[in-house]
C-alpha cells in the first residue's frame, strides 16, 4: 500500500501524497466527469457519477461490481461542507449505515498531501451497545430517524 | 461491502426495538446475567424475552452459555471487531482508488485545473 493508514475506534484515516497540485486534486473530487474516471472498487466497471457539487447538494455513484458480488450498486450521499480547494465533507449511505467522509488537501509545493477520514456509524452503535448507556441510544434513535429507517 | 451491509441490517433491526435495547443496556450494566434477571424489569413474559434474545443472538450482539439449567447471557464485542475489519477493507479499497486517482492525475495533466465538463 502506498497510503498511510490509521484506524482508531470507528475512525479510519488514510493519507496519500499525490504528484499534482492541490487544485487539480480538488477538481478530481469535485467534477463528476473526473471523479468517475478513478472512483470505484477493484471489481467496479461502468462507473457513473452525478453530483450537485455544493453544500447540501447530493451525489449518486452507480457502478457494476463484478467478481463474486456481481451486482449493480448505487451509492448516494450529501455534501456537508465544501471549502475549495482544500476540503470536502460528505455523508454516504451504505445500505442502512451512514458513513461520513472528510477529504482534506494540503498543498506541498507541486504536490498535494491528501488526508481522508472516514467515520463509521455502525461501530458507534456497537460501542453504545458495549457501554450500554441510555443517552447513546437516544443518539442512535436520532441517527436512525434521520435516515428514515427507525421502526 | 454487500455482506457487511447485510450484517449491519441485522444489527439495526435488532436495535430497532426498545425492549431489546433495554436488554443490551442491562447487560452493559450488569455483565453476564441469567435470562430471568434480564426479564425482571420488563413487563413481558419469559417466552417474549426469549424471542427478543433470539433476535439479538442472530445479530450476534449477545451470546449465551448454559450452566446446568440456567442460561447466562452476555454482550459480544464481535460486531465491533467486524466494524473494524470493515474499516480495514475500506482502507484497502481507498488505497486502490488512490492508485487510480494517481493514474488519472498523470493522464489529466494537459487539462486546465477546475475546467468543467459540461453535458
Amino acid at each position: 500500500m502506498k497510503s498511510r493508514i490509521k484506524i482508531t475506534g470507528n475512525c479510519l484515516q488514510i493519507t496519500r501524497t499525490l504528484d499534482a497540485p492541490q487544485e487539480r486534486v480538488f477538481a478530481a473530487w469535485a467534477e463528476p466527469a473526473k471523479l468517475q474516471r478513478w472512483t470505484g472498487c477493484k471489481d467496479a466497471t461502468d462507473v457513473v457519477c452525478e453530483s450537485d457539487f455544493r453544500e447540501g447538494g447530493s451525489f449518486t455513484t452507480k457502478m457494476h461490481i463484478g467478481g463474486h458480488a456481481n451486482c449493480d450498486c448505487v451509492f448516494s450521499g450529501v455534501y456537508q461542507e465544501i471549502r475549495k480547494p482544500s476540503k470536502i465533507v460528505y455523508n454516504v449511505n451504505l445500505g442502512p449505515a451512514s458513513t461520513r467522509v472528510t477529504v482534506e488537501l494540503f498543498a506541498e509545493g507541486a504536490q498535494t498531501r491528501m488526508v481522508l477520514t472516514q467515520e463509521d456509524l455502525p461501530s458507534e452503535i456497537i460501542r453504545f451497545v458495549e457501554q450500554g448507556t441510555l443517552e447513546s441510544f437516544d443518539k442512535l434513535d436520532a441517527a436512525l430517524a434521520a435516515q428514515g429507517t427507525t421502526a | 461491502m454487500v455482506n457487511y451491509s447485510r450484517s449491519v441490517d441485522t444489527v439495526f433491526a435488532a436495535l430497532a426495538d426498545a425492549t431489546r435495547r433495554g436488554i443490551l443496556i442491562r447487560l452493559g450494566q450488569r455483565g453476564e446475567s441469567p435470562v430471568t434477571a434480564l426479564a425482571k424489569p420488563f413487563q413481558i413474559s419469559l417466552p417474549a424475552i426469549s424471542r427478543h434474545l433470539r433476535v439479538l443472538e442472530r445479530a450476534r450482539l449477545i451470546e449465551r452459555r448454559r450452566v446446568g439449567r440456567t442460561h447466562l447471557i452476555r454482550a459480544r464485542s464481535g460486531p465491533l471487531k467486524r466494524a473494524q475489519s470493515w474499516l480495514a477493507s475500506c482502507a484497502a479499497a481507498w488505497d486502490y482508488q488512490f492508485d487510480a486517482l494517481e493514474e488519472f492525475l498523470r493522464n489529466d495533466k494537459d487539462s486546465a485545473p477546475g475546467k468543467e465538463h459540461r453535458k
